[in-house]
């Protein structure tokens, strides 16, 4: 098929892989799965030290099931990549461990405590489902079919990480300064989540193009601001002064002013340069490396010797 | 059969009360440890297995922790508040796993799901309805997790390097795994009141046998001295425990003295009776 084609049926769910895929088209799909499996893992990769920090017994169970479903999906989507015939899944997990894997800028922030845990579960959780949501009606089937379970299961994490926020925000002063405070460090992070401008944006009018996207930055992050100010508001957190964010009051309709972001913070960090994020690739990528032996043993046990059932045959 | 608290005597209520502290904090603390391998695991589907049975075991925790309360506590006295010292887990349970040791991840797993396999056998019959109606649930999963950590032996075993790094985690572990089977100070309360008909002492025998058998099958080499010998200086069940203990309880309660609260927030009701039974 070529380009051209490929644009004129573009459509939600429209190719799969007994589809004939131009090389550009599938490496662009690729790279928009293989980020989105990346930052399930990364993801999942920053929450799991609240398993243990987490102060009952059901947020414990809660938080193991959310990072085991994450990296569930991690699982997903690497396949769904995988079925486009550009990378395997060990050539993507090993990008990822070497530092050449893109995956969301959150994710490259380390969470320092349990105030800031709703800032990833509630607010970037809710950013990755309006995100999410519309990739439903993406053109590559595999990836489509992977979201309708992906979004199932997120809708029981926003719940939970609404409920540590509504318990936080409930609780003494102190605990709702520190969460203030948590949300006033996330806040601009979080509203960079959907990525650059469009009109900065290298990859994303292609992806529109192909039906792979079928909603720009732009409107994605309007979409969010307008459904989680109020939210925030709710739970009584303050916007900090920036980045700024009008109010039209004609329309019932924020605004933020994109320029008060940080987008030079924000292209080091998608360059995987930021310092932060170099730690969490750098201490994955060592937990990773302390593990080789166990894949090495399983996939070629006759180079380690042989098993005591073979030597008695 | 006794079908609460109330029906107890003293003497009976504390042998009752001494055989779920061991079973709660055993499933809490194993289950701690399991979820470090959590998106650190070998694969995909390793990180995603661990998880699920560390969730099983914070479940059996949760039921267990559940009948305590029928004696008068809430989760915060079983846990959250409790004194480190208190706690009656196995110090198999709380050793801390070193970098990349999924060999000690598996060998662990193993030792503990044989010895829980056969103690849940014995509560089957116990005395206590309580405890004996909530053991078939509990079996069921752990019948998973044995398959699954004697599956990751017998594929470990296959290399050189896998069976010498089971070999090192059974020499170490091994003395560890007797303390699941050091007496409380119930125990002969325990055994004749069928609280638990089986002697902890018996237990051991018949672990020892299986546990032996299968891994001198993988060409591992279990130790063969008396348990008197083996047992390390901390033993668990009397409230002594290895260094790692304390960090771990620090850690798994920081967060909980950091908000400063006096109670643990609930999102699920209590597990009733229909909810466990199979």
């Amino acid at each position: 098929m070529d380009i051209d084609t490929v644009k004129e049926r573009a459509g939600p769910r429209e190719f799969g892989p007994g589809d004939d895929m131009p090389r550009e088209y599938r490496e662009a799909a690729t790279r928009m799965i293989q980020f989105h499996a990346n930052s399930e893992i990364m993801g999942a990769y920053i929450e799991r030290p609240f398993i243990r920090q987490a102060p009952s017994l059901d947020r414990k169970l809660a938080v193991s099931a959310q990072v085991q479903d994450e990296v569930g999906h991690g699982q997903l989507l690497y396949r769904a990549a995988e079925e486009l015939g550009i990378k395997t899944r060990e050539e993507m997990l090993d990008e990822l461990e070497a530092g050449d894997g893109k995956f969301l800028n959150c994710f490259h922030y380390p969470l320092d405590d349990w105030y800031e845990l709703p800032m990833i579960m509630f607010f970037v959780d809710g950013a990755a489902m309006r995100r999410q949501a519309t990739l439903k009606r993406t053109s590559w089937e595999p990836y489509a079919h992977a979201i309708d379970k992906i979004c199932f299961e997120e809708g029981f994490h926003i719940k939970h990480g609404e409920d540590i926020l509504r318990t936080i925000a409930t609780g003494s002063k102190r605990d709702r300064e520190r969460l203030q405070a948590a949300f006033e460090k996330w806040w601009p992070r979080i509203l960079q989540f959907f990525g650059p401008t469009d009109d900065q944006s290298t990859h994303g009018e292609f992806a529109m193009e192909v039906g792979l996207k079928t909603m720009s930055n732009d409107d994605l992050r309007n979409a969010f601001l307008n459904a989680y100010v109020p939210k925030a508001k709710k739970y009584g957190l303050e916007l900090p002064e920036y980045p700024r964010v009008e109010y039209h009051e004609a329309d019932d309709y924020y605004e933020v002013y994109e320029e008060d972001l940080d987008w030079e913070e924000f292209f080091t960090v998608a360059k995987n340069e930021y310092p932060t994020g170099v730690g969490q690739i750098e201490k994955r990528e060592r937990a990773q490396a302390a593990v080789e032996w166990v894949r090495d043993a399983i996939e070629s046990p006759e180079q380690g010797g042989v098993s005591p059932a073979a030597a008695d045959d | 059969m006794v079908d609460g608290p109330e029906e107890l005597s003293d003497r009976e209520r504390a042998a009752v009360e001494a055989e779920l502290r061991t079973l709660a904090d055993d499933e809490f603390v194993v289950a701690e440890r399991y979820t470090e391998w959590q998106v650190r695991g070998p694969t995909l589907e390793a990180d995603i297995a661990i998880a699920n049975i560390a969730q099983d075991e914070l479940g059996h925790a949760r039921l267990w922790y559940d009948l305590l309360e029928d004696f008068g506590y809430d989760q915060v006295d079983l846990i959250w508040e409790r004194d480190p010292a208190d706690f009656r887990h196995a110090t198999l349970v709380e050793l801390p796993f070193e970098d990349g040791d999924w060999a000690d991840c598996v060998v662990r797993g193993y030792l503990y799901d044989t010895h829980e396999h056969l103690r849940l056998q014995a509560l089957e019959d116990s005395a206590y309805a309580p405890i004996a109606d909530r053991v078939g649930k509990v079996k069921g999963e752990e019948t998973y997790h044995r398959e699954h950590t004697q599956n990751w032996l017998e594929r470990l075993a296959e290399s050189r390097a896998g069976r010498e790094r089971i070999q090192r985690a059974v020499d170490r572990l091994f003395p560890h795994a007797l303390t699941l089977f050091e007496r409380t100070d119930h125990e002969e309360t325990i055994v004749d009141t069928d609280v638990r008909p089986e002697p902890l002492a018996d237990l051991r025998a018949e672990w020892r046998e299986v546990v032996s058998g299968f891994l001198a099958g993988l060409g591992v080499d279990v130790p063969v001295e008396d348990a008197a010998e083996l047992l390390p200086d901390s033993r668990g069940r009397d409230g002594t425990h290895t260094e790692a203990w304390r960090s771990l309880y620090d850690e798994f309660t920081f967060t909980y003295r950091q908000l400063g609260r006096s109670e643990a927030p609930s999102l699920m009701p209590a597990p009733e009776e229909a909810d466990v039974d199979v």
